[in-house]
């Protein structure tokens, strides 16, 4: 499933995943709002202008007027930051995308603290906000491979579909050889005992260099990628806590309604279970600045991650 | 204009007349949006029973988007007239485990969205004539909205995109009651020049007489021979414009409870207006 050595690092994932999809599929429209360079949407913009519709700076335009473009037969993937998406035309979603059976997928670029600059930029809640939503798809993809197998069930799944999304420097962990993503399905990536981390999206990049430094140690552990936030398998996750004597959730978003919450719900609801410590970002405030310089503030990078989970057990 | 034979109004009239029976109908069991659903008439009857093209199969080829939900019930008292409601069903109304809602969801007969979150129509049937368009269809696509509506960014953002993609298949239809949820629009936050606003985002707008079937057909018709922008029929209505005794007793009436108006009275008056009308189509 993970493929050996060094991760490749892709420069612009969604570059080529768009293209490649555009091309298959004629009835794709990938939307943006004023956004499209820095989600770096470039050659279908360039090459396939029929399948690329700008609205302009309006968030809100962006999600009802996709409504509209799938009402007329086509499937629209707006795409724009994810506190933009979510916070901004969150009714739109719901209301306009989230309400009939048409295939809407919206990608939210840049989610959690994978923006620089901080608070306004940042969405460390827009997993627990789209969740809530009845009938929703939730996806948050942890590397290259899943973002492009993600999109290829999203395109085919009924209603509003939220995919977190990825730019920039990406890696690519998964085997898309041997990979292949289900809506709903858990990937067990590390077995091991006692210690059970589950995580999704980015935070799954982070809590594979934190098994690797709790391995080096001999720390025994488990690792759970849950990509699909909603629908999930409720059985497949809580058989995975049950299974081990502490549970950690790592996620790029709050600790409050996210992956953590989740989990928690679900055992919850098992009754009895783990100890179950969530790990993410606080409900308070991020900082902005680099990727490594928030994980570090935030207690997210790698060496203090694998502390955390040792600890917590 | 003078295109328009009579026999084409009295159907129209005739039509509107029966549109406002319904309206009257349905809501008189336990109160509605009545005084939009009658001024709503004329335009409705245009709308549904001369200018949208039938698609051969009972339905319709062009598409109607409603954005602001409460006006379903203008939808219900014209497809009621059309044959694809039940007036029987249609009284069930505003009545607990109906399905016929008040504020209906996408997917119900004659609703293409999600209505009750206002100012989310124009956008949508914006995207919609887009993907028309794009298809290569001849599809017209209307929207209705209310003024109290253009309070709501989001659909000058609609309108900045219609404009700018040119979508002259596109007529927004605007019920400019100069009423909204708690008073009249003038007093909670003025939207007028209407028509001028429109025309400064990019579109072709026109002030039209709402409860004019003459009115409403030559702008219908002129909307046509616009092909490079939508186009924005500025209706002024009146709150149960075409049901004198209601108007009198109810002008600001947003919402009518099943006690507050004097159904009889009104169901009086309108079907003699219809029993009018059938007299004179009959001669």
């Amino acid at each position: 499933m993970l493929l050996d050595g060094p991760a490749i690092i892709e420069p612009a994932p969604f570059d080529d995943i768009s293209y490649d999809l555009c091309q298959r599929r004629k009835d794709v429209v990938i939307m943006s709002a004023d956004l499209s360079k820095y989600c770096q949407i470039i050659k279908v913009k360039n090459e396939l202008p029929n399948q690329h519709l700008d609205v302009g700076m309006a968030e809100q335009n962006l999600i009802s007027v996709a409504a509209g473009v799938a009402k007329a037969g086509f499937v629209p993937i707006a795409t724009t930051f994810a506190c933009y998406a979510t916070r901004r035309a969150y009714d739109q979603m719901m209301i306009c995308m989230g309400t009939g059976p048409l295939t809407s997928i919206v990608i939210g670029f840049t989610p959690g603290i994978a923006n620089p600059a901080r608070i306004h930029h940042q969405a460390a809640e827009d997993l627990g906000m789209i969740r809530a939503i009845p009938d929703t798809t939730v996806i948050d993809p942890m590397d290259a491979t899943e973002f492009q197998q993600a999109l290829n069930v999203a395109v085919d799944t009924p209603g509003l579909v939220y995919v977190r999304g990825h730019r920039g420097n990406t890696p690519r962990l998964l085997d898309g050889a041997s990979y292949n993503f289900e809506l709903g399905k858990t990937y067990q990536l590390v077995k091991g005992e006692n210690i059970g981390v589950i995580a999704t999206g980015h935070a799954t990049q982070w809590a594979l260099e934190a098994s690797e430094i709790l391995t080096q140690k001999g720390v025994s552990h488990s690792l759970l990628h849950v990509p699909t936030i909603k629908p999930v398998n409720e059985q497949e996750i809580a058989d995975f806590c049950f299974a081990h004597k502490s549970v950690i959730t790592v996620e790029n978003h709050q600790i409050v309604t996210g992956l953590g919450s989740l989990v928690s719900e679900i055992v919850c609801d098992s009754g009895g279970g783990p100890k179950i410590t969530r790990i993410g970002v606080p409900n308070q405030w991020a900082p902005g600045g680099t990727l490594p310089y928030i994980r570090e503030q935030l207690g997210l990078d790698a060496a203090t991650l694998a502390n955390r989970i040792e600890g917590a057990a | 204009m003078s295109s328009l034979s009579n026999s084409r109004l009295n159907k129209l009239e005739l039509v509107a007349a029966k549109i406002r029976r319904n309206v009257l109908d349905i809501c008189m069991q336990r109160g509605g949006y009545a005084g939009q659903g009658v001024a709503l008439a004329d335009i409705a009857a245009c709308l549904y029973f001369d200018e949208m093209r039938e698609d051969g199969k009972g339905w319709f080829y062009d598409r109607f988007v409603l954005s602001n939900g409460h006006d379903a019930i203008m939808t219900y008292g014209a497809l009621a007239e059309h044959g694809s409601y039940d007036i029987a069903d249609l009284r069930s109304y505003n009545e607990d485990g109906t399905k016929i809602d008040q504020s209906p969801i996408e997917g119900q007969l004659g609703f293409e969205i999600t209505a009750g979150s206002l100012g989310q129509g124009p956008s949508q049937s914006a995207g919609i004539a887009w993907g028309e368009r794009m298809k290569g269809n001849d599809k017209r696509i209307y929207c209705l909205f209310s003024d109290g509506e253009l309070q709501e960014g989001n659909v000058w953002e609609a309108a900045m995109f219609a404009a700018h993609q040119k979508l002259s298949n596109l007529v927004f239809i605007i019920d400019n009651n100069d009423l909204q949820a708690t008073s009249r629009t003038q007093d909670v936050l003025g939207v007028e020049p209407v028509p001028e606003k429109f025309d400064a985002f990019g579109c072709f707008a026109r002030r039209v007489n709402g409860n004019s079937i003459p009115d409403i057909l030559d702008a219908f018709a002129e909307a046509k021979t616009i092909t490079d922008r939508p186009y924005v029929m500025v209706c002024d209505t009146k709150i149960f414009e075409g049901i004198d005794c209601l108007k009198a007793a109810l002008p600001a009436a947003h919402y009518v409870a099943k006690q507050q108006a004097d159904w009889e009275a009104g169901l009086a008056e309108i079907n003699q207006k219809i029993a009018s009308l059938e007299g004179a189509s009959d001669g």
